[in-house]
């Protein structure tokens, strides 16, 4: 029952650094119709920054999201200024090609900078643990999840309550009619992809404690990734957080009563089944356009 | 398609396909002559590899334009499959090529029947989850695969004297088998379906092309000489492990390859990756080892997907077309194609729709709704056309008309009612079988594949849904006789080799009222066939309604030009608000209450004088719809 209990609650703790995570890629999507496989890299990226200051300076490597955030805002915002508007308009395949190819060349630059060795960052409380009713709360977990949430209420608060936000939204729903009504459909699309970019310098810090990672640990995360907002529905931010929570959880319940080695198989799995049976995911539009629906 | 096309006319050059035999006799003859070169035939051994796997990839991604991230899966399978079953049996891995290629096409043919009846991303992602995921499951499965430990496969069986030199020409032949294989693809109808269905899927499932199957058979048509050639990798590795048979750097390189090169064209993946193989060899070697070789990889993606989207081949091909074009101009107008004269053609070889022998009509529509959220765009038609009829369909601006058309052919599923079509339930057919079964639409913008001739349009359209007809050659025999009649037919017999979008938009809805009679429909939908064309052209329009009318094809059309329908219609059918508000013959439903207040609001009262006047006015024949 314990290891029940102890397994939920890590699960929810994972569940809310993915849906920090997920909620960039499926506002990217959401806006601008691209899935940005350079998510996964750019996550790795800042983790192998903040890791790098972290063993430098020894600066609390979480709360080096402060200045990873802002600065992932503005790498995200050139990125579409000189790479991503470039092509706007073109295939969804060409898209993919594109940001594949970004995504590769990230690795590549770890690879010849970082080397391709396995790093975490070990701040003091890493291995220490909060006991809740008998229950284990490893602290690395518990200040990644508020870190998280925090963020995502912030993003929240952003995408509701301003301006800003609603010429998001509005351009995720019907990029003509908000097009209609005075809204820059460019100036819009970069600033949803700096966003989307910028949550990768909360959840890259946030990473380089939880998990050890090297240059190609990507593929693993943009496959989670993936998996949680094609179940959650592409393009829905309440989809990703359900979506990370569900991920989360039947990862880590895997994890416990099955086997490490097959946990990761799951997003695959989710991945195959929701296009199969449910493709516009819980809350999405459709990912899968039939000819006959 | 402009890069085919483009590139046909390239290898069309005696010089050109020359210049390819030239290529391939020296590849042929360079073991011979430098036998002990075994680092250079190493480099070009796994260049025929790659140039064999991008052109695979290229029937699915190049011609049907389904991108592919994960190709390399098949490279694994095939490996995989060798290596496993050689170490069962103790005997040479070569054995089991058929094995390799069978077991890729099966697995692909399966994942595709899951993700290919779709449209946009999901293709894409489930190409690189099946990479990914196939790596994790062969590490997995170790009792049947040996997991990470890898598979050992026994070392060639030829003197060692001859080093590589049999793989060099395995892999040589096998490059050639693709090519040959790919370009036999590209000739057949099966080929130009799956160009049809990049340009336009909605346009290709509506002429008769069966989307669904075609796009499942080119993916395991694509993955077919890759799990072959996987066997032989598996045998020339001498060692497998997951990581490096199911490798994403692979798949990396082969898109890169195909894209750099030309992706739709025939030779470009081949150029494209010698290209590649060469550029990365030679980075290896003096830009900072393999270390680097991702981050090259990676740029140079990056790099194409931006400013060589096209290819290396079609842009080369493009620059000559050009050259040749300001040289030898060509004017297209309408009065070219109006000049021409039209010759009288049979076109009802079907036999007789079983509506007309019976007193059923030919189709019926009953109680069809539709709607899009909250707006209920059809609300309850009820609609027959009775076989041999031209039946009109008008209607204010987004009363449902085209909405309707679209319920109809299939291109938006039925929410309730029934539409019947001579005898048979329809509504739940794909757009494909109900064009099989004689009905054909045109539509109001018209949707011609652009990049492909005329000729090649008007062949497109599949009759029925025949395996034999499928492979075909596409541009041939009685086929294309019966094509160049129906261009003559509609007066556009001239106009065969050109490219369909270069024709005025007149020609368009000529060409396309010519691609939907190859269907050899009995009833053919018609979406505003005289907007937005000049008046000798609707004249020409009207003429060909009734010389096919007479000839026994019903017609059901749509159209504003008030005059028009009633001079040609009969009988009329009035929508409005997604209902049936008014049906029967022209004089009577043009004096009907009901639709004039349906076309000019409920204040207008019926004044005494004619309604004609009214109804005349062209500012009733304003597009839209």
């Amino acid at each position: 029952m314990t290891q029940l209990v102890q397994a939920l609650v890590l699960g929810l703790l994972i569940g809310g650094v993915y849906a920090l995570m997920a909620s960039g890629l499926t506002l990217i999507f959401g806006v601008m119709n691209i899935i940005n496989v350079a998510h996964g890299a750019l996550l790795i990226l800042v983790a192998f920054i903040t890791w790098k200051i972290w063993s430098l300076t020894g600066v609390d490597p979480i709360l080096l999201a402060v200045v990873m955030t802002p600065l992932m805002f503005g790498f995200g915002w050139l990125l579409y200024k000189g790479v991503l508007s470039r092509i706007s308009g073109s295939s969804p395949g060409m898209s993919v090609l594109l940001t594949f190819g970004i995504a590769i060349t990230i690795e590549g630059v770890l690879n010849v900078t970082a080397g391709n060795k396995f790093r975490s960052a070990t701040p003091s409380y890493f291995s220490e643990s909060y006991r809740v009713l008998g229950i284990s709360l490893p602290k690395a977990q518990v200040y990644g999840c508020l870190a998280a949430v925090l963020v995502l209420g912030l993003l929240y608060v952003v995408l509701a309550r301003t301006w800003t936000g609603r010429a998001i939204r509005a351009t995720a729903q019907n990029s003509s009619g908000a097009a209609l009504v005075g809204i820059q459909a460019s100036a819009v699309a970069a600033l949803a992809f700096a966003i989307g970019t910028a949550t990768t310098g909360v959840g890259g810090s946030i990473l380089s404690v939880l998990y050890p990672f090297f240059p190609a640990s990507h593929y693993d995360w943009i496959s989670r990734l993936l998996g949680i907002i094609v179940l959650g529905g592409m393009g829905s931010l309440a989809g990703a957080l359900i979506g990370a929570l569900i991920l989360g959880l039947a990862e880590t319940l895997t994890a416990t009563y099955g086997s490490l080695q097959w946990s990761t198989l799951i997003f695959y799995a989710v991945i195959l089944v929701v296009l199969l049976f449910r493709p516009q995911g819980l809350f999405g539009s459709r990912l899968r356009q039939d000819v006959m629906a | 398609m402009t890069v085919v096309d483009s590139l046909r006319r390239l290898t069309a050059g005696r010089t050109a396909r020359l210049a390819v035999l030239a290529v391939f006799v020296v590849l042929g003859l360079y073991p011979v002559f430098a036998p002990y070169a075994a680092y250079e035939q190493g480099v070009l051994l796994l260049a025929f590899l790659m140039a064999l796997m991008a052109v695979s990839w290229n029937i699915i991604s190049g011609f049907a334009g389904y991108v592919s991230l994960g190709h390399s899966v098949f490279l694994g399978l095939g490996a995989y499959t060798g290596g496993l079953l050689a170490e069962k049996f103790e005997v040479n891995p070569l054995w089991f090529m058929p094995v390799g290629g069978l077991l890729a096409f099966v697995a692909a043919a399966l994942v595709g029947m899951v993700v290919l009846r779709a449209r946009g991303h999901a293709f894409v992602i489930i190409t690189i989850a099946l990479l990914l995921s196939m790596q994790v499951l062969v590490n997995n499965f170790s009792s049947i695969t040996h997991g990470s430990n890898g598979v050992n496969v026994l070392l060639p069986f030829w003197s060692s004297d001859y080093q590589n030199i049999p793989f060099y020409y395995l892999f040589l032949g096998l490059l050639l088998l693709t090519v040959g294989f790919a370009a036999w693809v590209r000739r057949t109808k099966f080929g130009t379906g799956l160009l049809a269905i990049r340009e336009d899927e909605d346009k290709a499932a509506a002429i008769g092309v069966n989307t669904t199957r075609y796009k499942v058979l080119a993916y395991a048509a694509s993955a077919f000489p890759i799990g072959v050639a996987g066997v032989v990798y598996a045998y020339f590795l001498s060692f497998l492990n997951p990581i490096g048979a199911f490798s994403l750097l692979t798949s990396v390189t082969i898109v890169l390859s195909a894209l750099a090169g030309g992706r739709g064209t025939l030779w470009g993946p081949v150029l494209g990756a010698f290209v590649v193989s060469v550029v990365t060899e030679v980075a290896n070697v003096y830009g900072g080892g393999s270390q680097s070789r991702l981050l090259v990889l990676g740029l140079a993606l990056v790099l194409v997907v931006l400013f060589l989207p096209m290819g290396i081949l079609p842009a080369l091909s493009a620059r000559l077309a050009r050259r040749r074009a300001a040289r030898q101009a060509v004017e297209y107008t309408d009065q070219a194609g109006v000049a021409t004269a039209r010759t009288p053609i049979v076109v009802s070889p079907r036999s007789a729709p079983a509506a007309e022998r019976s007193a059923a009509p030919l189709l019926e529509i009953r109680g069809a709704k539709k709607s899009f959220g909250g707006l209920r765009a059809v609300d309850g038609v009820d609609l027959t056309v009775e076989a041999g009829s031209i039946t009109a369909l008008i209607g204010p601006n987004g009363s449902g008309k085209t909405t309707l058309f679209n319920l109809v052919t299939g291109a938006m599923p039925l929410g309730d009612g029934e539409i019947w079509f001579d005898g048979t339930r329809i509504d739940r057919l794909p757009p494909w079988e109900r064009a099989h079964l004689g009905l054909g639409r045109t539509f109001q913008i018209t949707r011609l594949f652009k990049s492909m001739t005329v000729l090649e349009n008007v062949v497109a359209p599949l009759p029925s849904a025949s395996w034999g007809l499928m492979v075909k050659d596409a541009v041939s025999g009685r086929e294309a006789e019966r094509a160049r009649e129906l261009l003559d037919f509609v007066g556009l017999g001239r106009f065969g080799d050109q490219q369909a979008g270069a024709l005025s938009y007149g020609q368009q809805k000529l060409v396309e009222l010519a691609q939907v009679l190859m269907l050899e429909p009995k009833m053919i939908l018609l979406d505003e066939p005289a907007g937005g064309i000049n008046p000798t052209l609707v004249n020409r329009m009207v003429e060909i309604i009734r010389d096919l009318n007479r000839q026994g094809i019903a017609f059901l059309v749509v159209e504003h030009n008030i005059p028009l329908v009633l001079d040609l219609c009969d009988p009329v059918a009035v929508l409005s608000r997604g209902q049936v508000i008014a049906q029967g013959p022209p004089s009577i439903v043009r004096a009907d209450p009901a639709v004039l207040e349906a076309y000019l609001g409920p204040e207008w009262l019926p004044a005494k004088p004619v309604p004609d006047v009214v109804l005349d006015q062209p500012s009733l024949s304003v597009k839209g719809g």
